[in-house]
């Protein structure tokens, strides 16, 4: 049968008119929020129902310690290589700017098996590894292999806990993402108490992911609902889980906006650190820590990360700060909310 | 692709995007411009001889699978050409070919594309007519580099400048796959993408004096293209996504990647505007080429590209900032 989507509509515009007050949903991945923007989907939802861009865009939610880790690396002649959508981040590096003029060698890979290729050509090469379940058992897979990887992959799950115990934020519910939940399953939400719909990134799944949740509020049945099950299912990518588990060990890490989060790190264990950039160029990378001191900036991307502001609430937003001259992160990446905005929202 | 802190050229200079505006902009600034030949920033200059009209372009091709699913570098290269002439409305009258080789390169190889260029030559009886070899040393360069340039005839020269609101936008069929087949290869993901290479002059001669203007999207896919023709022709292009033929394949591995398909390069498409009363005659005619040509959208007063989505919700369609970045998350 073909999805409707006047018919869905509909019935968002009746059940959001049965709860009758402000309502705000947050997708959780970045993908989504291109959806939305792409789509339009804000524009046409209820006027009491908001959506908002959370924690979903793995570049965004790194941290500048780490960013500036690497770019010292680079400034040391070390080769890296990582995902294109990571390669404007160093725009953003102080120790970059600093430096102006130095040679650096930084290569994009579209996946892990081109790094390996490279080490080949380059065996000091250092792969930046980041994002969540999603990328890292690629990271976790060629670390095996012998690749060297600078880890700031993290676990996902520990920032939904992190945001709902955020006073300033108000959410009703989360969309929740789906190529992570293909990874971890969704049976790791369920002691969240909370609305949630894992949803696919067409307009058809986050439409629908939005109707169950706000039948979820009508009902005050919260639970977790899965929208996405062509591809997500309640125990997710086993395989995936062991190796992540095999390579890396959880710790505590800090997340751009978020702060420290328990228990969110995937750091590469003792039995791999010959293949851990960490323990491999550990005096070199205190020696650069030592050297990262970060200028003030009115770059919102910390709040906007978290919800509590929208991009065009930043100062910078569309000013000083566009795709082609970014001052944070979220400006930076193809997933980030500021990105998005810029790209599809109303100028 | 290396990264550096002075201002330098970047890899985004080189995909089509407003980067590349920039790049010709400076390159144009310290040329010396003034001269009998008309370059109406198309992909080609016109001069004008004995009441004829003289075309002329010129294209470098490095590509990354050098041998890709329904083509390799040398068919790219001698399409790419008779494509750029034909865009302009010109019967391609021959070519040149510079090769400019690594050593080490296989004679297997070579030999594989120069017969792939023959082959192009001789089915659209566009001779190659002059040509120049270098070879470089080992690591100066990727493989092989191409460059083509052609020569060739018009009677009324085709530009971007003459959409007209009340137009109807075609397309001379499914798009992108050029650009899916490429991104697949790199992936090394299994599929049965094939790149949509091929020469463009039989279709668009049989069309060409209906056109109000025409443009093959290379590129920066169909989303580049359209703005030229929007900015050209000052109107405002509206798509309609239904509409726009893909194959089902070359969708899924967009949407996996996180990749706008309307920004997925076509290397033998081409999409036109042409007056809503000639649309349904120049469409089928089109179809007998390719069955996917279609209506996919309208010319109106106005400027920008929107595409009218299948929620039904209008979304502005713009130029591609740099080169194709797939998610991570």
């Amino acid at each position: 049968m073909k999805f409707s989507f006047s018919k869905i509509l509909k019935e968002i515009e009746k059940k959001a008119s049965l709860i009758n007050r402000p309502l705000t949903f947050m997708e959780l991945c970045g993908t989504h929020s291109q959806t939305i923007a792409a789509f339009g989907l804000k524009k046409i939802l209820p006027k009491n129902l908001s959506l908002i861009a959370g924690p979903g865009c793995p570049v965004c939610v790194t941290s500048q310690r780490d960013v500036e880790s690497v770019a010292g690396l680079a400034l040391a002649g070390i080769p890296i290589a990582t995902y294109g959508d990571t390669l404007k981040i160093f725009d953003t590096s102080v120790l970059l700017k600093k430096n102006r003029g130095s040679q650096i060698d930084i290569s994009v890979v579209y996946d892990i098996t081109e790094a390996l290729r490279l080490k080949s050509q380059k065996p000091n090469l250092v792969f930046w590894g980041i994002g969540f379940e999603t990328t890292a058992p690629m990271s976790a897979w060629a670390i095996k292999k012998g690749l060297t990887v600078y880890s700031t992959h993290k676990k996902f799950f520990p920032a939904m806990k992190t945001l709902l115990q955020n006073r300033e934020l108000k959410i009703d519910g989360f969309i929740n993402p789906g190529h992570v939940s293909a990874i971890t399953g969704t049976k790791i939400y369920e002691n969240l108490k909370f609305p949630q719909v894992v949803a696919g990134f067409e307009p058809e799944d986050v439409l629908q992911a939005i109707s169950w949740l706000l039948d979820q509020i009508i009902s005050k049945k919260p639970r977790v609902q899965n929208e996405y099950k062509r591809v997500v299912k309640r125990e997710g990518n086993k395989r995936a889980q062991k190796i992540i588990q095999e390579v890396f060990e959880v710790k505590d890490s800090f997340w751009r906006g978020l702060g420290k989060i328990k228990k969110s790190g995937l750091v590469i264990r003792k039995k791999y650190r010959a293949q851990d950039a960490e323990y491999v160029y550990s005096q070199l990378l205190r020696k650069i820590r030592k050297k990262i001191i970060l200028p003030p900036s009115a770059c919102q991307c910390g709040k906007i990360l978290q919800g509590i502001y929208r991009p065009q609430e930043c100062p910078l937003f569309a000013k000083i700060c566009q795709p082609e001259n970014p001052q944070g992160p979220c400006m930076v990446s193809v997933e980030g909310a500021c990105h998005i905005e810029y790209k599809y929202g109303e100028k | 692709m290396e990264k550096n802190n002075e201002r330098r050229i970047e890899i985004a200079h080189g995909s089509g995007g407003k980067k590349s505006v920039e790049l010709i902009g400076e390159i144009r600034k310290i040329l010396r411009e003034g001269s009998s030949w008309k370059n109406t920033d198309d992909d080609g200059a016109v001069f004008e001889w004995k009441g004829k009209k003289l075309v002329f372009t010129t294209d470098a091709f490095i590509v990354d699978p050098i041998f890709f699913p329904g083509g390799d570098i040398g068919k790219l290269a001698t399409c790419g050409t008779i494509n750029d002439l034909a865009m302009m409305g010109a019967q391609p009258l021959g070519l040149s070919l510079s090769l400019v080789i690594e050593e080490g390169f296989s004679w297997q190889n070579l030999r594989k594309i120069i017969r792939s260029i023959n082959q192009i030559s001789q089915k659209e009886k566009v001779p190659i007519v002059t040509g120049d070899t270098k070879v470089t040393e080992k690591g100066k360069l990727d493989k092989i580099e191409i460059t083509t340039a052609g020569v060739g005839i018009a009677q009324f020269v085709l530009s971007n400048e003459g959409a007209q609101a009340g137009d109807l936008v075609i397309t001379s069929g499914d798009l992108g796959k050029h650009g899916a087949a490429l991104l697949a290869k790199r992936f090394g993901s299994v599929n049965e993408i094939k790149s949509d290479c091929q020469p463009l002059n039989r279709p668009i001669k049989k069309v060409a004096p209906f056109l109000t203007s025409a443009k093959d999207p290379t590129r920066g896919g169909l989303a580049a293209v359209l703005n030229e023709v929007a900015e050209k022709s000052k109107v405002k292009i509206v798509l309609d996504e239904d509409k726009i033929p893909f194959q089902k394949e070359v969708s899924a591995l967009a949407s996996l990647l996180g990749i706008d398909k309307l920004a997925l390069p076509s290397e033998g498409r081409f999409v036109a505007t042409v007056s809503a009363r000639q649309a349904k005659k120049v469409v089928n005619c089109l179809k007998k080429f390719n069955r996917q040509a279609g209506v996919i959208g309208r010319v109106e007063k106005g400027k920008g590209v929107y595409l009218k989505t299948k929620v039904g919700t209008l979304r502005k369609v713009e130029t591609p900032e740099g080169k194709l970045i797939p998610r991570i998350c």
